[in-house]
């Protein structure tokens, strides 16, 4: 079905940067416009997210401009990810610029490039996983990089330059090897595909999947892993992630651990399904294990020798994203699922950890564990959203982390991969222990004199309000529509086709959902019972 | 067959020039070799262009001569006469190394190019090695290079091997296609001249060794 919406998800925001541009010069009146500017963007993109997904719902895909732009299941969920991230992390960084501009860490002609560049990262993500096109995908990752570069330098210090220089040139020197799966893909479809412009349309190449070249394919995955890993954070690339996401603003953190990663995940996945469809799973799959236990494995080490609270969640996120890799790895239905459901799991907490922790630097001017003490008494409501953080991130019940983690280890146990289980089970054991040493050092204790008492203010709690009221909820119900859209996902990723999520003949034959409902432990024993008496 | 060996000829020559955008010692100079180098690259388009008839391959050797030969060249040049002058670039590993290095990387890059089966480029096996030998020449250059702008250059190196390599298996693809490249290779370009500029006006240094504060 053919949806405008999808190109309006994408104009919006590059309106908004445009007039945050010209704005920032306003003098005076520039922090209000810009804010009323920046506000309106992210809200109008949420809900445009929300009607692309319900069109989603409904119709199965949509698409627009020759195929040019397309989403499907899949695709819903990671435009639901930008679209709800990036509205928090909008809403988030308007008291926070507000807090740089008080202390005179930013100025107004900064707030201005500052939100222009944040509302062109937004819509370089956006087309990233709204393009049906893979080279556009291929375009869309890199222009995140370049988009988001000034944004990690914003402050202009020495480790600031220093954090963006590492990012862009790591990221865009690992991002070419992306190109040149890209193009291998790209110029064995062509070979296939006799309409040269459809050879590079994603549903066209799934769709001839079956007469592509195996070895070609291989070659292009192996690129395809090496380059667009980099910028998820994959083993051995994710060196930059901590450098980056300690200098960058707290809410751009938020985004690029909260979303970015997951953006160059999803172009990972959409080119394992055409390796899938091609030669089989298995190929894609232990590529996922092996790259998933070592990106898990390393991580988790270097969490444990951290002394700023940005630098340990920047190596939790190989963590998950190491989790990620293994659910898919794992494949079939469960453990597509899981991985999916443990992508959107990870990308609510992650966020909110960082907006935490933007919070913690407002009002202690540092994210060093030897200065941030007595958190609860100096913010104690920023201090109990972070024991919830915590809890949340190292997988404790009720939060939903604990649900997809509880997930991938059964779907392993279940596929005959227990003793990789049991090794998981260890690194994440490291990761744990590594996450409450910070929390304790860090709420606990007195406050130093220094620090007054109180909270950071409306607009940089709200945000970590909203998600912490999500990360409960999924930890104890799925939302049918959401329920449904993981599920189309699942067969889209696991078939390559789509079919209405909200009830097609398709679906049938791959209800591993059927209700999503309390208590959710048991019934995902019984589901993987199910699927291994299959 | 003339006309795919002076390809591959041409492409051998993209990889001498190469060597000589690396081995000189001043920015400056390397920038202007590059502008040479691209030139050489925009031959390659015009002489693949005409052999396979491909119109499109025309509009990519214009936008390559204006992107690659003048404007990158041009804002490098600029930025540099900025800098200190007598920045000369810092080697992390010796010229005869470089060498091997390149000579492995087109072994390489041969051995693995010739064993795929590509139907639309079955004669340019020898220019396609070398696109992606160039490539890796590229990051070679940005991972021995010290200075901040031999860097850059060594982006620009690997990207004319992308180009290269874009240029022969995919110059079907829609120009909307090659138009979204090239306007990412050029705005990489700038960005990094921008932050190295700033990295120079606050730091005052071009030397990558010296961007140590963040570890662990």
């Amino acid at each position: 079905m053919a949806s405008p919406y999808l190109i309006w998800l994408l104009v919006v925001p590059l309106v908004a940067s445009l007039l945050a541009l010209l704005a920032g010069r306003l003098g005076r009146l520039a922090r209000p416009v810009l804010e009323v500017i920046h506000m309106a963007s992210v809200t109008v993109v949420l809900l445009l997210a929300v009607i692309v997904t319900g069109q989603v719902l409904i119709f199965g895909d949509v698409a627009t401009l020759n195929h040019w732009l397309r989403a499907d299941a899949l695709g819903g969920i990671f435009i639901v990810i930008v679209g709800l991230l990036g509205f928090l992390a909008g809403l988030y960084s308007i008291g926070y610029t507000r807090h740089d501009l008080k202390i005179g860490q930013l100025n107004l002609s900064q707030l201005g490039t500052f939100y222009a560049l944040f509302h062109f990262f937004f819509f370089t993500m956006l087309l990233t996983v709204t393009s049906n096109n893979i080279i556009i995908m291929w375009v869309a990752i890199e222009a995140t990089t370049l988009s988001s570069t000034f944004l990690v330098g914003m402050y202009g210090t020495r480790p600031a330059l220093e954090a963006a220089w590492k990012y862009v040139v790591i990221c865009t020197v690992g991002v070419a090897f992306g190109l040149y799966g890209t193009i291998l893909v790209y110029s064995d479809a062509v070979n296939v595909i006799q309409e040269t412009g459809m050879a590079s349309l994603w549903d066209a190449i799934v769709r001839n999947a079956g007469a592509l070249d195996p070895t070609l394919l291989k070659l292009a995955f192996v690129f395809v892993l090496i380059g667009f890993g980099t910028k998820a954070g994959i083993f051995p690339m994710y060196t930059w992630l901590p450098d980056t996401y300690s200098e960058a603003p707290s809410p751009v953190s938020a985004m690029l651990s909260g979303v970015l990663v997951n953006c160059s995940l999803f172009v990972i996945i959409r080119f394992s399904i055409i390796v899938n469809l091609a030669i089989g799973p298995e190929f894609t799959q232990t590529l996922f294990l092996i790259f998933g236990v070592l990106s898990l494995g390393t991580a988790v080490f270097f969490m444990l020798v951290q002394k700023d609270i940005n630098r340990l969640l920047a190596y939790s996120s190989p963590e998950n994203i190491g989790l990620i890799l293994v659910a898919l790895g794992l494949g079939g239905p469960i453990g597509t699922l899981a991985g999916l459901l443990q992508l959107l799991n990870h990308s609510l907490v992650k966020s909110q950890m960082f907006f935490l922790s933007g919070n913690i630097l407002m009002k202690y001017r540092s994210r060093s564990l030897d200065v941030v003490k007595g958190l609860l008494q100096a913010a104690p409501i920023t201090g109990v959203f972070l024991l919830g953080g915590v809890f949340a991130l190292v997988g404790a019940p009720p939060f939903n982390i604990f649900l997809s983690k509880f997930m991938i280890i059964s779907a392993g146990i279940a596929s005959g991969h227990l003793w990789l289980m049991l090794v998981c089970l260890l690194f994440v054991m490291v990761a744990f222990t590594a996450l409450f040493k910070m929390l304790s050092s860090v709420v606990l204790g007195e406050k130093p004199e220094n620090v007054a008492k109180g909270e950071t203010g409306f607009t940089t709690l709200a945000p970590i309000l909203i998600l912490m009221v999500l990360i409960l909820a999924l930890g104890v119900t799925m939302p049918a529509p959401l329920g449904a859209l993981l599920q189309g996902a699942t067969q889209v990723v696991t078939t390559g086709t789509s079919v209405a999520p909200s009830g097609g003949p398709g679906l049938a034959a791959h209800s591993i959902l059927p209700a999503f409902g309390l208590p959710q432990a048991q019934q995902f024993i019984g589901l993987i019972g199910i699927q291994s008496g299959n | 067959m003339l006309n795919a060996n002076l390809i591959n000829t041409l492409s051998g020559l993209l990889l001498l020039t190469s060597l000589l955008v690396i081995e000189t010692r001043k920015p400056r100079q390397s920038a202007m070799l590059y502008s040479f180098q691209s030139l050489v690259l925009v031959t390659i388009f015009l002489a693949l262009a005409a052999l396979m008839g491909a119109p499109q391959l025309y509009l990519w050797a214009a936008s390559a001569f204006i992107t690659k030969a003048i404007l990158v060249p041009l804002i490098l040049y600029r930025a540099l006469a900025k800098a200190d002058e007598t920045i000369t670039s810092l080697n992390t590993v010796s010229t005869p190394i470089s060498l091997l290095l390149v000579a492995v990387a087109v072994v390489v890059s041969y051995t693995v190019v010739s064993q795929i089966e590509l139907k639309s480029a079955a004669v340019f096996i020898p220019a396609l090695a070398i696109s992606v030998a160039h490539f890796f020449f590229g990051q070679l250059c940005i991972v021995t290079q010290r200075n901040l702008f031999k860097q850059i250059l060594g982006f620009c190196l690997m990207e004319n091997g992308s180009h290269l390599t874009l240029a022969l298996l995919a110059y079907r693809a829609p120009e909307l296609i090659e138009i979204g490249i090239a306007t990412d290779a050029v705005f990489a370009v700038i960005i990094l001249v921008l932050l190295a500029g700033q990295i120079y006006r606050r730091l005052h240094t071009l030397d990558s060794a010296e961007l140590n504060v963040l570890k662990g």
